[in-house]
């Protein structure tokens, strides 16, 4: 008999893990205390934007209750904690949240319930939460916004932190598991803490050593896209390393990283100089669109227009949080800026001379300059000629080279990218 | 990071500039004037801060609502033994006692790029100070002591190399350039001048300091422009002003090749639509200045 999972904290991380749960066929509770979150769901609105998901919550609405019942949970052989843990500007992590929300897991559960702890928590946290006669475990969740569903169908790996590793899985968790054909590496909580932590280091780690080449590529005449390759064909670095350059670590999920490494070397005394300087230059790459645009627009026109396209951090997303866009127009605010973006209103830009456009184009029209904020895959269909009419200045400004570089020169367009000199 | 008090602009009602017979203090008056707003310029004879009554004189002076500019100070040429040193810290201490007594709205402390490690190429407001000098050392700490101050807004400017007609200092850079080349028609540089520097023009400094008194800013802010220039370059500019020709000699070089990049950003942020005087620009302008002056 297929055990039944329940998730509480029907935010991102919980949402987008539970409709999964039930494409894969498992009966799935999600549990959250606010009931117009769970009666929206259970409506079928969605409060966050992930390619597929809303086809598969309409799809397998017969294996998906939600409720801000607890009780309901007790039906549960395997129960996900795993409400998003806000962080704060320095990207510390509050903790309240999800101890408030295992406490209520505990209560509404059957012992031989298996709880598992998915949110992100710091190295410490899962042992300590530990009690004589219930089964806990922590697990890596590996959510990428924009990606989130193809990561919880088809995981690479499940990394279980266990109070002891050598035990087996109960049942029903190891049941779920299986489901999705993956290596399962179970280890001590604090070996999966650390390793959840460790894989995000490493990412961060490449895109600033891709942001520091990228840059000195901008300076010497080189072309960081054509260097991309050579490195991905090296087994060292590999296909999928994280070698675009961009404007820098956002979303949150990296930088509450950054931050619990830096804390907990700051507790232990031990070397952490090098993440610091990941730290600074994220915050450094970040702002490549406000200096280029001060020394091409800002600083040589009398009321500059500006047109932002994107406000969500990245693609496939309706999160600002450290979004590149937002910190822009956050300084842009004494000029009229332009906005569009295919997700996100308006009104989250930080600017009170915003307009909000409808389209692309509407955006551009009679703007000096066109800054390209967010890869969202629809801006690549864009036309340089067509830009380059909407536009009364010519200059672009795309980090992400979502437009064609070639195009965009040879439309007159006076085209500025990460990587590569204008 | 700096931070605006007033997020319009707003004129002081009176500023006190102590040190403004200085090439600096001199051209932010300059405009302080163009903008009407009161100024007040105590003279080192009528107020000479190294004495022991100076922090009464001021104090009787200031009003709270007063703004302090302090650019006094005694500048390496004239010294960077230790003596010189003292000095410099009972001038400012003469200030933060007035101060403390007196009060005021705002102060700016002009402090100096010396108090970054000289070695390091790439300068922000992030990086941490480490003076190697006496002279840095006594910026650095000038900076504690206005910083220390109770219930006072402080901004603290570190400007870099200076460049302009009535520069007293004679530098290695535009300005000695400027009068090695009028004198002897050449200029003779250290090595062949590959270092890097950033170099403002002194109105750029006026400029950025006047709108940091009308926003109220605190905090700490590098006064540079962005981009640096060999001294090569420097010297072809300057020579290309002359209408006879100007020898650049290179020398053999003594000391190894150091180089100095600024970060603005912060700058930037604090004032996105603020516009620098191009290099080529500010040469010129000061060499057609020495020619009128001459003339």
């Amino acid at each position: 008999m297929q055990p039944v999972i329940g998730f509480a904290g029907m935010t991102h991380l919980g949402l987008v893990s539970g409709i999964c749960a039930a494409e894969k066929g498992f009966k799935v509770i999600g549990f959250d205390p606010d009931s117009a979150r769970t009666s929206a769901l259970s409506r079928g609105e969605l409060p966050v934007s992930e390619p597929q998901l809303p086809e598969l919550l309409q799809k397998n609405r017969e294996r998906l209750r939600f409720t801000s019942d607890a009780a309901a949970l007790s039906s549960c052989d395997v129960v996900y904690v795993a409400p998003d843990v806000p962080t704060d500007d320095l990207g510390r992590s509050d903790l309240a949240s999800i101890g408030d929300m295992l406490e209520a897991v505990f209560s509404a559960t059957r012992d031989n319930a298996a709880i598992v702890v998915l949110s992100q928590v710091p190295p410490g946290f899962t042992r300590g939460k530990l009690r004589a006669g219930r089964i806990l475990y922590y697990q890596v969740e590996t959510l990428i916004f924009g990606r989130a569903v193809e990561r919880a169908l088809q995981p690479e790996r499940y990394i279980v932190g266990c109070a002891d590793p050598t035990a087996p899985l109960p049942a029903a968790y190891a049941t779920f598991l299986g489901a999705h054909a993956c290596p399962v590496l179970p280890m001590r909580f604090e070996s999966a803490e650390l390793a959840k932590i460790s894989i995000n280091m490493f990412l961060v780690a490449s895109v600033s050593a891709a942001n520091t080449l990228a840059e000195l590529c901008e300076k010497v005449g080189a072309d960081w896209s054509e260097i991309v390759p050579a490195l991905k064909l090296d087994k060292r670095i590999g296909q999928y390393a994280y070698l675009a350059p961009g404007l820098g670590i956002a979303g949150g999920n990296l930088e509450r990283d950054l931050a619990t490494v830096c804390n907990l070397s700051d507790s232990y005394g031990t070397d952490t100089d090098v993440v610091r300087a990941w730290i600074a230059n994220s915050r450094y790459r970040r702002d490549w669109v406000l200096r280029t645009l001060h020394g091409t627009v800002l600083s040589r026109l009398e009321n500059p227009v500006i047109a932002v396209l994107g406000l969500a951090y990245k693609q496939d997303t309706h999160s600002t949080k450290n979004s590149p866009s937002i910190a822009l127009l956050s300084s842009l605010t004494p000029f009229r800026v332009r906005v569009f973006d295919p997700v996100v209103p308006a009104s989250a830009a930080p600017n009170p001379r915003c307009l909000a456009a409808k389209t692309e184009l509407e955006a551009c029209e009679g703007a000096d300059a066109l800054a390209i904020m967010t890869p969202w895959a629809q801006f690549a269909k864009l036309d340089p000629a067509q830009l380059a009419k909407k536009l009364r200045g010519k200059v672009v400004l795309d980090p992400n080279a979502v437009l064609n570089p070639a195009a965009c020169r040879a439309a007159g367009l006076d085209y500025h990218t990460l990587g590569m000199k204008s | 990071m700096i931070a605006h008090r007033n997020q319009e602009p707003k004129k002081p009602e009176r500023v006190v500039l102590l040190g403004a017979r200085g090439f600096i203090g001199a051209a932010i008056r300059r405009q302080l004037d163009a903008q009407r707003i009161p100024t007040l310029a105590p003279a080192s004879a009528e107020l000479n801060l190294t004495e022991a009554d100076a922090a009464g004189k001021l104090a009787a002076t200031l009003n709270p609502v007063d703004v302090v500019v302090v650019l006094a100070a005694i500048t390496p040429d004239k010294g960077r033994d230790s003596a010189t040193l003292m000095k410099n810290l009972a001038m400012m201490h003469s200030v933060c006692m007035a101060i403390e007594k007196a009060g005021c709205a705002h102060l700016v402390y002009f402090s100096s790029d010396a108090v970054y490690n000289p070695t390091v190429s790439r300068v922000s407001e992030y990086t941490p100070a480490s003076p190697q000098d006496l002279y840095g050392a006594m910026h650095y700490t000038r900076e504690i002591m206005a910083r220390g101050l109770s219930k006072v807004p402080v901004l603290v400017l570190r400007p870099t190399l200076v460049y302009g007609l009535d520069d007293t200092h004679n530098a290695y850079g535009p300005n000695r350039f400027r009068r090695a080349a009028q004198k002897d028609g050449k200029i003779a540089l250290f090595g062949g001048g590959e270092e890097t520097r950033d170099h403002i023009h002194v109105d750029d400094v006026a400029a950025l300091t006047v709108r940091c008194l009308l926003h109220q800013s605190t905090g700490t802010l590098n006064v540079a422009t962005g981009i640096s220039h060999s001294f090569f370059e420097v010297a072809e500019l300057v020579a290309k002003q002359f209408s006879s020709p100007v020898e650049v000699a290179r020398t053999p070089r003594a000391n190894p090749i150091t180089h100095r990049h600024y970060d603005v950003t912060n700058t930037i942020k604090a004032f996105p639509d603020l516009r620098f005087i191009a290099l080529e620009d500010g040469v010129a302008r000061a060499h057609r200045q020495m020619t009128e002056e001459k003339s």
